[in-house]
């Protein structure tokens, strides 16, 4: 089995993301645990996904920095970064016909160059990207013609063909019904035991408790918690979150926090 | 990787795989695209033959077999003179011309993400045709047409650039500013068309259709010039092209300077459209035609770069060609041809049904 190299740390220190004049994430330090799935969670606008973006470069900082193993990240050139780091946007799309095993090979372009288009360890990785997300009876088939898990799937094994030891998903289940989300959230908790470092934004706090290691609830760009779902989920924070009360109950199979008797907080 | 699992190398479907190593000792490989390397192929025989045709076809026929020596000054004096010295320079014109167009018009689409997008819409050719009319109704400009469609077309592109500084070149802000910039130029050619004596506007006509019959040399050279650079400069880029099809944020994840990209592609399409427009006028059409063929014919594992190109120099050829010949004596300008075939043509392989991909 495939394992990558030892996870780089990755956090951010003081760091201020705004849209125009309006700021998103104020004043955010943050440091997410190597080799662990951690989620962001919060209500609609904390900024999760924005802080998301801006881990990933996408979105500048005004202030402050996202440190790559204690190097700024603005710092490193691109394709060092996006062996670094992979990055499943929402709702990706890709062009009209592109087939799975063709989507993944895209994977491959930071380790890539004008004469070095094909080699063994492509082909390898391809392969193993293939396989890890269950998808090699699918490879030659368009994307238009998998089911949405399928699809989703395939994406991230793009991300796995990146080979990067650190792999950030925005909202990878949201358009996706009970079954599919569990087949992707259990390919997740696969690449996490291979060593990788997992973090996606994700707006149900259900999966976020039972799939995540360390949660991050962000509210109004704040840290309101972290850490582990079992020792930061409370009643309290559930209601501060998304105003609403809840008892909590503890999975008796996994552990992890359940919420029941979800209702709108009487205020 | 474990290095004691050495694994021979299989091209994935569709590729042929050459793998060499450099005098360095570096191991070099590249893809080649075996359906790319067909359509190109193929389109590089039906441009041959449509310029044989072109060269032989007109108000005076020459048989094919006549056409190849009176190209090498080999035949009679007349055959010689109409090869040489009237059809050749025009046919050398429409090649270059739709190869630029088209590749233009390709280069744009990948960027809009939008296969009806051309130059066109963030008005390149209104500017040039606007600039190339005033030179031709003589407003107090000594330079000539095609300089001027030159500087026209320069000019909209950096108003349009100029409009939205600082707004990126990404999205509708500059689609709008380009549609406005083209609108403002469309105004003002019409105006000055109104303006002026019947007979001057009639001189200033081709430059408001796009036609192939003034070919000032000049500029066929700078075009010349400037599409093999621009053939260069895409083949530089088809590859971060070919993730630029993606959402930013999924190119930019795989390490594209998506930005900077964007940007280059940008000029060198501007640029393109300038050269071909300072040659022959407003030939937009071409830009979608080519594309759309090329696109048709390839696979969507890459940008049809060199095939959007062939077949653009294919499309102005048989257009003009048809121009020349279906109602001679008269000549109808290309610009007319493309839009009158062109347009009916393209709505057809835009509303059939899509091809299957099973």
């Amino acid at each position: 089995m495939m394992q990558v190299e030892p996870s780089p740390t990755l956090a951010t220190d003081a760091l201020d993301l705004s849209y125009g004049t309006r700021r998103v994430i104020a004043s955010l330090g943050v440091s997410l645990p190597s080799g662990q799935v951690t989620a962001i969670v919060g209500p609609n606008g904390c900024g999760k996904s924005t802080l998301l973006s801006g881990l990933a470069r996408l979105h500048k900082p005004d202030k402050g920095a996202v440190l790559l193993s204690g190097e700024d990240i603005q710092r490193l050139p691109g394709r060092e970064l996006a062996r670094k780091l992979a990055l499943l946007p929402q709702e990706a799309v890709a062009p009209e016909g592109l087939t799975v095993s063709e989507l993944i090979r895209f994977g491959r372009q930071p380790h890539q160059g004008w004469l070095r288009q094909w080699s063994a360890e492509d082909q390898q990785v391809v392969e193993h990207a293939l396989h890890a997300a269950g998808l090699e009876a699918l490879a030659e088939r368009p994307l238009e013609a998998l089911s949405g898990g399928q699809r989703q799937r395939a994406w991230i094994a793009m991300t796995i063909a990146q080979q990067t030891p650190l792999l950030l998903l925005d909202e990878p289940t949201s358009a996706l019904d009970l079954g599919h989300q569990i087949e992707v959230f259990e390919l997740v908790r696969h690449l996490a035991s291979q060593g990788r470092t997992v973090v996606m934004v994700l707006h149900d706090l259900a999966s976020a408790c039972r799939y995540a290691d360390y949660l991050i609830a962000l509210n109004d760009g704040q840290i309101v918690a972290q850490g582990a779902p079992a020792a930061i989920v409370t009643p309290a924070l559930v209601r501060a979150l998304y105003q609403v009360d809840c008892t909590l109950i503890t999975d008796p199979d996994t552990g992890s926090p359940l919420l029941a008797n979800v209702r709108r907080a009487c205020s | 990787m474990p290095e004691h699992r050495p694994q021979a190398v299989t091209a994935p479907s569709g590729y042929w795989h050459i793998a060499w190593r450099s005098p360095w000792g570096n191991a070099c490989s590249v893809l080649v695209e075996r359906r790319a390397l067909v359509v190109s192929t193929g389109l590089c025989v039906a441009l041959l033959c449509a310029c044989v045709l072109y060269l032989s076809l007109g108000s005076m026929a020459l048989p094919v077999s006549a056409v190849l020596p009176a190209l090498f000054g080999r035949g009679e004096m007349i055959s010689v003179f109409t090869v040489q010295e009237l059809r050749l320079p025009r046919l050398v014109a429409a090649c270059l011309t739709g190869a630029a167009f088209a590749l233009a018009g390709v280069l744009m689409q990948t960027l809009a993400r939008n296969r009806l997008a051309t130059p066109g819409i963030i008005g390149i050719d209104n500017g040039a045709t606007a600039f190339a009319v005033a030179s031709v109704v003589g407003l107090g400009v000594s330079l000539a047409p095609p300089a001027m469609a030159l500087a026209g077309a320069a000019t909209a592109a950096a108003l349009t650039f100029g409009l939205v500084a600082g707004g990126g070149t990404q999205g509708y802000r500059f689609i709008v500013a380009g549609i406005g910039v083209g609108a403002v130029f469309g105004a003002v050619t019409q105006l000055m068309l109104a303006r002026v004596a019947i007979d001057t506007a009639n001189a200033a006509y081709p430059w408001t259709v796009g036609s192939l019959n003034a070919r000032p040399g000049g500029a066929v050279a700078l075009l010349a010039a400037g599409l093999v650079m621009g053939m260069i400069a895409a083949w530089m880029v088809a590859r971060p092209l070919s993730l630029m099809r993606f959402k930013d944020a999924t190119a930019y994840g795989l390490g594209i300077n998506v930005k900077a990209r964007r940007f280059q592609v940008l000029m060198l399409s501007v640029v393109l459209t300038a050269l071909a427009v300072a040659v022959a006028g407003p030939v937009g059409m071409v830009g979608l035609i080519g594309p759309e063929i090329a696109r048709s014919l390839s696979s969507s594992r890459q940008v049809p770069l060199v095939a959007s190109t062939l077949a653009g120099a294919l499309v102005m050829v048989l257009a003009d060609l048809a121009g020349r010949t279906l109602l001679a004596p008269i000549e109808i300008p290309v610009g007319i041809v493309t839009a009158v075939i062109g347009g009916p043509w393209l709505l057809w392989i835009l509303m059939r049904p899509q091809r299957s991909h099973a």
